[in-house]
């Protein structure tokens, strides 16, 4: 019988996979060939011809063959952290790194009940806050408009899910209420911010509020973004909520009740656990985007890591090098939501196993 | 956004009616000035250096404001980074006390924005840049060509009127941002760019061949930039005026950051003794103290060294219009007595 059926080899795979016909066979090597001259020009230019360090500036430039990535070498913590005074960067750095580690420890199921993982991020997120603020423990004051770069991109993503996360639970459950006044009123508040554009929310916020406000309630125009920003996750992220509630069979919730579990026990226990299992993809993917979004802030004057790209290449020493700059810019990004979404799809594949 | 922009300028009329007080004892009061900065960087007046500090020709004038008014800049400045589109309610508001950042003096800004403006400390004429292969020497060579120009901006409708005027034949080719209006020019997708000088002649400092490339001599339309405070504030308008004035003095009288120490010891008339505060009057009329202009020279230079620093050298931008009437340009102090 061995003799009969062709033993799957690697070869035969790709034989039968990628060559099987001869249009099968052009499709391959066009692609192919393709993808390599891509792949190729970019190493090509990304790295046999590039620049690598800012004592080399004068090869770079126009008529250059390769990337300059002098601008970064040169420019790199203007960039990571904006006009955050120099000498105190290295908090910058520190309160980066503290959040970064949050989120990792946050991904170890050692925290995931709801009293550790919060009791975590509130202590990450402090630190994050006393190092770049200041004005405690020795340290000089740093107020928020100073703030840039990459550490001011992961503030303000970092606060918006905190607050909104919470803000969206309640706003999902206000909406699911049996009294239909306040179901109805969540409902047209979810939806009337929803049907807002975010940059209009975050330029009332940060620029018509101050007018309407009571003095003692202004704050900084930074937590004014941020609570708009929040409250627009929020009502985003409820939706998600609710979709992932409602995917419940109806027997989960009259079971609890038959039990004679009382509200809080039925929702904390049986129904938000499910909901978020079943609402994960959806949940990673809005954080990806809220990560993305926050360079909207630019628009109302923010110096995040947006805005100081355009800084780094904005003198007459480097006005050239912008793509390299949007590239170390993109690099970064990519780290970030490639992360998350790595992070997601772990999640998935454990609780899977846990459905089992 | 119009009408966010509108309804916040609206709102900072009653805001601004409410208060009597001027903008400068608020200043001095709380000891510090809230200058605006940029979201970024524009080339020539608002950039940050490798430590994060800002430089730049709007930055000096923000730092030259805050040493006439404190004696130093240093710890009595605070730049705050604004969009352009944030500039006019972040003013009203009280998040910056002061607009300092190339805008220009338009009807609309100063009537219905309720704006107002000093002098002009920089006129910026809106230039065409062509290959120098062309051998044109005027726009009107350019007929049957192209020009690249950036989308929804002022210079897009001046350069279809100035177009039109001249009766020729040109193709305007729009681009979204400035990076891809320069990037389409030097690839030759177009025979001509048009931009503000400062970033055309920076475009051209920084290319490839900047002997390849001339600017051209027609002005397609001019704008004048002036220092922006709220309407109705007279005495803090007056040391706006006063120190850029201050600035061409010097320049006219040959008073530099290096030898205004000199000058101030042993003052050549009675009248310059008078503006660096030897004799007392020149600062207790605004409400500064006498010698603020001696301590707006020693902090940012007269007005040819911040010119130089920031544009002169570093983009090769010739004065032109920019310079002091004695050397063909539109600029003169006031009367100092």
């Amino acid at each position: 019988m061995d003799a009969t059926l062709p033993r799957q080899t690697r070869l035969r795979a790709l034989r039968t996979d990628y060559f099987s016909t001869r249009l099968d066979t052009l499709v391959t090597l066009g692609f192919g060939l393709l993808a390599a001259w891509v792949l190729w020009s970019l190493f090509d230019w990304g790295v046999l011809h590039a620049v690598w360090s800012a004592e080399n500036r004068e090869a770079c430039g126009h008529g250059a063959e390769g990337a300059c990535w002098a601008v970064i070498d040169a420019r790199w913590r203007l960039i990571l952290f904006g006009l955050y005074p120099f000498e105190e960067q290295w908090r910058s750095a520190l309160a980066c790194a503290v959040i970064v580690l949050t989120g990792g420890a946050s991904c170890a199921p050692w925290f995931w009940t709801a009293r550790r993982l919060a009791a975590l991020w509130v202590a990450g997120f402090v630190t994050f806050y006393v190092l770049m603020r200041g004005g405690v423990f020795g340290l000089t004051e740093v107020s928020e408009q100073n703030w840039g770069g990459l550490s001011l991109t992961i503030f303000i993503f970092a606060s918006v899910t905190l607050l909104g996360m919470p803000l969206a639970i309640v706003f999902a459950l206000l909406r699911r209420s049996q009294l239909p006044w306040i179901a109805r009123t969540m409902g047209v508040i979810i939806d009337a911010i929803r049907s807002l554009p975010l940059l209009s929310i975050m330029f009332t916020f940060a620029i018509v509020l101050p007018f309407v406000l009571p003095g003692w309630m202004i704050g900084d125009k930074l937590h004014r973004v941020i609570a708009g920003y929040a409250l627009f996750f929020a009502c985003y992220q409820a939706e998600i909520i609710r979709g992932g509630i409602q995917s419940l069979p109806g027997g989960q919730e009259e079971a609890a009740q038959a039990l004679g579990l009382g509200y809080w026990h039925r929702i904390g226990h049986i129904i938000l656990p499910q909901a978020f299992r079943n609402a994960l993809p959806a949940t990673i993917n809005q954080l990806v985007i809220t990560f993305k979004e926050t360079s909207l802030v630019v628009i109302i004057g923010f110096f995040e890591i947006l805005a100081s790209g355009n800084a780094a290449y904005g003198n007459s020493e480097w006005n050239f090098a912008h793509v390299e700059v949007y590239a170390f810019v993109g690099l970064i990004y990519f780290v970030f939501v490639f992360a998350l979404s790595r992070y997601g799809a772990y999640l998935e594949r454990r609780m899977a196993v846990a459905e089992r | 956004m119009k009408f966010l922009l509108t309804a916040a300028a609206a709102l900072g009329l009653m805001a601004g009616a409410a208060s009597a007080q001027s903008r400068l004892e608020t200043v001095q009061e709380r000891g510090k000035l809230l200058c605006s900065g940029h979201n970024g960087s524009y080339l020539g007046f608002a950039e940050v250096d490798d430590q994060g500090n800002w430089e730049g020709l709007d930055i000096d004038l923000c730092r030259g404001l805050a040493a006439s008014l404190f004696g130093k800049a240093e710890g009595h400045l605070d730049i705050v980074p604004i969009s352009w589109a944030q500039r006019w309610p972040a003013l009203q508001s009280g998040d910056i006390d002061v607009i300092i950042k190339l805008s220009g003096w338009s009807q609309s800004r100063d009537t219905e924005l309720n704006l107002a403006f000093s002098n002009p400390y920089f006129v910026a004429g809106f230039h065409v840049m062509t290959n120098a292969d062309l051998g044109v020497e005027s726009v009107a060579g350019l007929d049957g060509g192209s020009i690249c120009v950036s989308a929804g901006t002022t210079t897009e409708r001046f350069l279809a009127a100035y177009v039109e005027k001249l009766g020729i034949d040109v193709e305007i080719i729009v681009f979204e941002s400035g990076d891809e209006v320069r990037t389409a020019y030097f690839n030759g997708r177009c025979d001509g760019l048009t931009l503000l000088a400062p970033p055309l002649a920076a475009a051209r400092a920084t290319s490839e061949n900047p002997e390849a490339h001339v600017i051209l001599p027609d002005v397609i339309a001019l704008e004048p930039e002036g220092i922006i405070v709220p309407e109705g504030d007279p005495k803090w308008l007056d040391v706006m005026n006063w120190m850029l004035s201050s600035l061409w003095f010097a320049e006219l009288n040959g008073i530099t950051s290096e030898n205004v120490d000199e000058i101030k010891a042993n003052p050549p008339s009675a009248q310059i003794g008078k503006f660096l505060g030897v004799t007392p009057g020149y600062g207790s009329r605004l409400g500064l103290s006498d010698d603020w202009a001696y301590n707006l020279i020693t902090e940012v230079g007269n007005y040819a060294e911040i010119y130089d620093r920031n544009i002169g050298v570093p983009y090769a931008l010739p004065r032109a219009k920019n310079n002091l009437y004695t050397n063909g340009g539109l600029f003169y102090p006031l009367m100092v007595d």
